[in-house]
């Protein structure tokens, strides 16, 4: 790839590009931060305990907890000791919005996790790896008057996980243990306004289920999901971006196909960046607030994947296209050891030796790592890795959709297998960043290499290596800035609280991180593609392909240049020159 | 003549009997926790019966009906806890047969177990209504000040405040009100008042936080945080620490302002979460009817272990215990699962019971 935009731009246009892109960054951050509210809700609720009073179900009844048809309530369990009321005969009952409220479908998912509050009894005490078994049903309906609809049912299991901090004594009953948070349910699209959450606890002793599990005093539901005002101010990005990049899409591959050359590889991988962009920007969840779409999640997750699969691809191959190890030439032979030195190659196709025929035909050549196999060893880890990461999310959130009470967490098996999926990809996500820095660090090797011999090369040649090296240093110090900017944001809004005020601002600091990166990133690939798009720029007079510049050989001192020359283009026969020394040999 | 001198008389008379009875009158309500489950506790009228409400709370009542059913269920809660904090104490939080004021001439005096009780019972109530929220027995809760906008969009667009300041706002307006009234001068009100807020501050900085990842493929890209409310079991313990580490104080001038400042002047002024009391506490040794102290004697007290806090020679005082034998029916073997009827069988036994002699 030669002669890219940015080589040609001069500093000015360059700082005024920058600046652009930085205003718009600014703006992104300021969106997220002043517009949109907190990225996510979480909501209490306090199951209310009613009683089923029919000794067998006969028909799915379901039992709401407030409101008019509200079902028979105990207040405490001690109030069921004295009505002679059985632990099978306890229903939880749970409405998701809050009296007067309503679920919104922009609120793009539901995640519910359940926390127990048990008390410390001496002769009651929870077993080590005891498992709850929960029998829960959810139904929902869209007005307040009509019947529930059931919408999933399951028997679920969960460990728990509590620990009690005091000694075990009598003078200690009635403290709570503490709890780890069991994971509930999720779902993927809200599409209902009002849902009922029924769990029961049944209990069977000569089978063991819930028997060991101390003594449960309430239990405990956080709901959580995205707020409306962030998901509008989401969506609203996404469809301001999208027509931009694919703009700039549409731009660069019309540069690419003017050119008479093929694209080479550096090309078409910036272009795959673009289209994983794309695809990424593509606001199809606007469906979402319309059609029950539940797969949104998982078709979330795998287009973010693909977009992080495809931009460390790009980084590895950029800098693999720029090692400038070995460099090969298109080369016009002149007679006279003189060369004719052509920017502007193909690949290499084939080699042929031949002897006995005059050597003035041109000839192309490039760097040899044109070829997208080169790079199975460093590309190798990232699809693997994304391959794990993809098969761990289909068991998690693909099983959710059909029984959205599903866990890979909640059992042995489970955990096991999601904790080696996790390694694995952490384990080539490891790889690819050493074979990542080992490169880096080949080409400043080979860069700081060529700097000696810059000043003793022809112009041409000169202005190839430094083009090379400006493009490499510039794109490294952006994906830098742009990587540690991701960083720090990160770790700032895991640790600080969300929102900062000012005066009588408030600066949601979460939401201004998710559409700041976003947009960062967005303006990442814009300006790769808009940068690096090939030029149609020449250093003096030439034609679009097989400009050639004349240059002295035999200034070229201490160099061992190797010439290769190709069938493509050339209808004759070829000839290998290797030139050492000062001297070209005809 | 004569009735313009009676007329005279009693008028005084009656001020004085008023002002005798008002220092206990701000934990009056607490004898919601005396009145049957059945009877009811909002609407106009039930609200005007209710014995123990101030002019000013039976306003709240009318205006907020439905949450003083939680008023209730926290009052139930208080005398629980209280009893719970200080069973090896002397003064055991005993509460009197009848009547609305449920703890007795004690809290007459601004003491440091009227300190505690008045701090546990606005912390009661920040909770009870709390909780209420969560269950969904109110209506108007978290979204009650809105940020943007009427409810159902503002929820829609930035989600709710939690619940927590909801019950302790409904606190504030409720338990507070009675010291209100009487203004902010004299001495008792405004260590109720402190002591209130040390209730509801208990609460605020016992809270927890939590956290859920939900991001992409289950990483922390996304992650939700939220604050627990402490149980109030856990709200006691804090307050008991707060009692035994309380400051003596007393009404001082400072310019126009009476403030209380700490009886003895080396110590620090008290924070907003420590509790104040003006006068030391009496020896709830001896039965002293006029102040509503029950004494010690006839107390169980635990007589094998000399370490142990409810150990007899920390409850009893002077002559001593006294050891006796008693047959009690207990349960035994019980078959217990995560709730409700349990399935015991009686065992008799014949238990050593130690008694407190004064």
């Amino acid at each position: 790839m030669a002669g890219a935009i940015i080589e040609n731009m001069s500093t000015k246009k360059l700082v005024i590009v920058g600046v652009t892109l930085l205003l718009f960054q600014a703006f992104a951050f300021m969106v997220g931060g002043l517009i949109a509210p907190s990225p996510t809700t979480a909501v209490h609720y306090m199951a209310t305990k009613c009683v089923d009073t029919v000794k067998h179900r006969q028909d799915s009844k379901w039992f709401m907890p407030w409101g008019p048809n509200q079902c028979e309530k105990i207040r405490s369990f001690d109030e069921a000791m004295a009505k002679k009321i059985e632990a099978n005969n306890i229903v939880f009952a749970v409405h998701i919005p809050l009296p007067n409220k309503e679920m919104s479908p922009w609120f793009q998912f539901m995640l519910v996790i359940l926390q127990f509050d048990i008390a410390f009894k001496v002769y009651n005490q929870i077993v080590d790896g005891s498992v709850v078994t929960i029998d829960v049903g959810l139904a929902y309906r869209d007005d307040s008057i009509s019947e529930w609809t059931e919408m999933a049912h399951s028997f679920e299991h969960r460990k728990l996980n509590c620990n009690f901090t005091a000694a075990k004594t009598h003078e200690n009953e009635g403290r709570y243990y503490e709890c780890d948070l069991l994971p509930f349910m999720e779902v993927g699209s809200v599409a209902h306004k009002y849902y009922l959450l029924n769990i029961r606890l049944p209990v069977n002793e000569r089978k063991k289920v819930n028997v060991g599990i101390g003594e449960i005093k309430d239990i405990r539901l956080v709901s959580i999901h995205q707020n409306g005002g962030f998901t509008k101010v989401w969506f609203a990005m996404k469809t301001f971006l999208t027509p931009s990049i694919l703009i700039i899409m549409i731009w660069y591959w019309r540069r690419i196909t003017l050119m008479s050359r093929p694209p080479v590889l550096l090309e078409k991988v910036i272009f795959a960046l673009g289209i994983s962009m794309t695809f990424i920007n593509i606001p199809v969840e606007w469906f979402s607030v319309g059609f029950n779409w539940t797969w949104m999640l998982l078709f979330g997750d795998i287009r973010q994947g693909i977009f992080y699969s495809m931009l460390l691809s790009f980084w590895i191959i950029f800098c693999g296209e720029h090692l400038m190890e070995t460099q090969f030439f298109e080369a016009e032979v002149l007679g006279g050891g003189e060369l004719k030195m052509c920017e502007l190659c193909l690949p290499v196709i084939k080699i042929f030796p031949e002897l006995g025929r005059p050597p003035t035909k041109k000839s192309q050549d490039q760097t040899e790592r044109n070829r997208f196999s080169v790079y199975w060893k460093q590309v190798g880890p990232i699809v693997f890795g994304s391959f794990c990461l993809f098969i761990f999310d289909m068991c998690e959130r693909g099983v959710q959709l059909t029984n959205p009470f599903y866990s890979i967490w909640a059992s042995d098996v489970g955990t096991e297998l999601a904790m080696a999926f996790i390694i694995v990809a952490g384990i080539c996500a490891c790889l690819y960043f050493l074979f990542l820095c080992f490169m880096v660090f080949q080409v400043f090797r080979n860069i700081s290499g060529k700097r000696t011999s810059l000043p003793a090369m022809s112009k041409a040649r000169r202005l190839h290596y430094e083009g090379l090296i400006f493009r490499f240093k510039f794109l490294m110090l952006v994906t830098l800035t742009c990587a540690a900017m991701t960083v720090i944001f990160f770790i700032i809004s895991q640790v600080n609280e969300g929102h900062w005020h000012w005066g009588e601002h408030t600066v949601q600091v979460n939401s201004a991180f998710f559409t700041g990166i976003y947009g960062m990133w967005n303006l990442y690939v814009f300006a790769i593609m808009f940068l690096y798009a090939p030029s149609h720029k020449r250093y003096g007079d030439e034609q679009t392909s097989g400009q050639c510049i004349t240059g002295d050989a035999g200034a070229n001192s201490g160099e061992d240049i190797q010439l290769t020359t190709t069938i493509t283009h050339v209808d004759g026969p070829t000839e290998i020159y290797k030139m050492t020394g000062k001297e070209s040999q005809e | 003549m004569p009735t313009v001198s009676a007329v005279n008389l009693s008028a005084p008379l009656l001020l004085l009997l008023l002002w005798a009875t008002h220092p206990s009158m701000a934990t009056n309500w607490l004898s919601l926790a005396r009145l049957p489950r059945s009877r009811p506790v909002s609407g106009s009228a039930p609200c005007a019966r209710l014995r123990g409400l101030t002019p000013g709370q039976v306003g709240v009542c009318r205006a907020r009906g439905e949450v003083m059913e939680s008023v209730r269920k926290a009052a139930e809660m208080v005398v629980e806890e209280c009893q719970h904090q200080f069973r090896n104490r002397r003064w055991n939080c005993s509460t009197t047969p009848r009547g609305i004021n449920v703890f007795g001439r004690v809290m007459n005096q601004g003491t440091r177990e009227a300190a505690f009780v008045h701090a546990l019972s606005s912390a009661a109530v920040a909770v009870a209504v709390t909780r209420a929220c969560t269950r969904g027995e109110l209506e108007r809760c978290g979204c009650d000040r809105k940020v943007r906008g009427v409810s159902p969009e503002g929820f829609q667009w930035s989600g709710c405040s939690d619940n927590l300041s909801y019950g302790v706002a409904f606190s504030q307006t409720f338990v507070d009100e009675p010291e209100r009234a009487k203004g902010l001068s004299a001495g008792r009100p405004l260590m109720n008042l402190h002591n209130n807020e040390a209730g509801r501050k208990a609460i605020l900085h016992n809270m927890q936080v939590e956290c859920k990842c939900h991001g992409v493929s289950g990483s922390c890209e996304l992650r939700t945080c939220w604050k627990v409310m402490p149980p109030f079991r856990r709200v006691g313990v804090v307050l008991k620490e707060r009692f035994d580490g309380a400051t003596e104080v007393r009404l001082t001038r400072i310019g126009s302002r009476t403030a209380l400042l700490p009886r003895d002047p080396q110590v620090k002024p008290p924070a907003a979460r420590d509790l104040l009391y003006l006068s030391a506490s009496p020896d709830f040794c001896h039965l002293d009817p006029d102040n509503g102290i029950p004494g010690t004697a006839g107390r169980r007290c635990n007589g094998t272990s000399r370490l142990a806090p409810d150990g007899c020679e920390l409850v009893c005082c002077g002559p001593g215990y006294r050891a006796g034998r008693a047959e009690v029916v207990q349960r035994c073997s019980c078959k217990f699962s995560w709730c409700c009827s349990v399935r015991c069988q009686q065992c008799k036994n014949t238990v050593t019971i130690h008694t407190c002699r004064v």
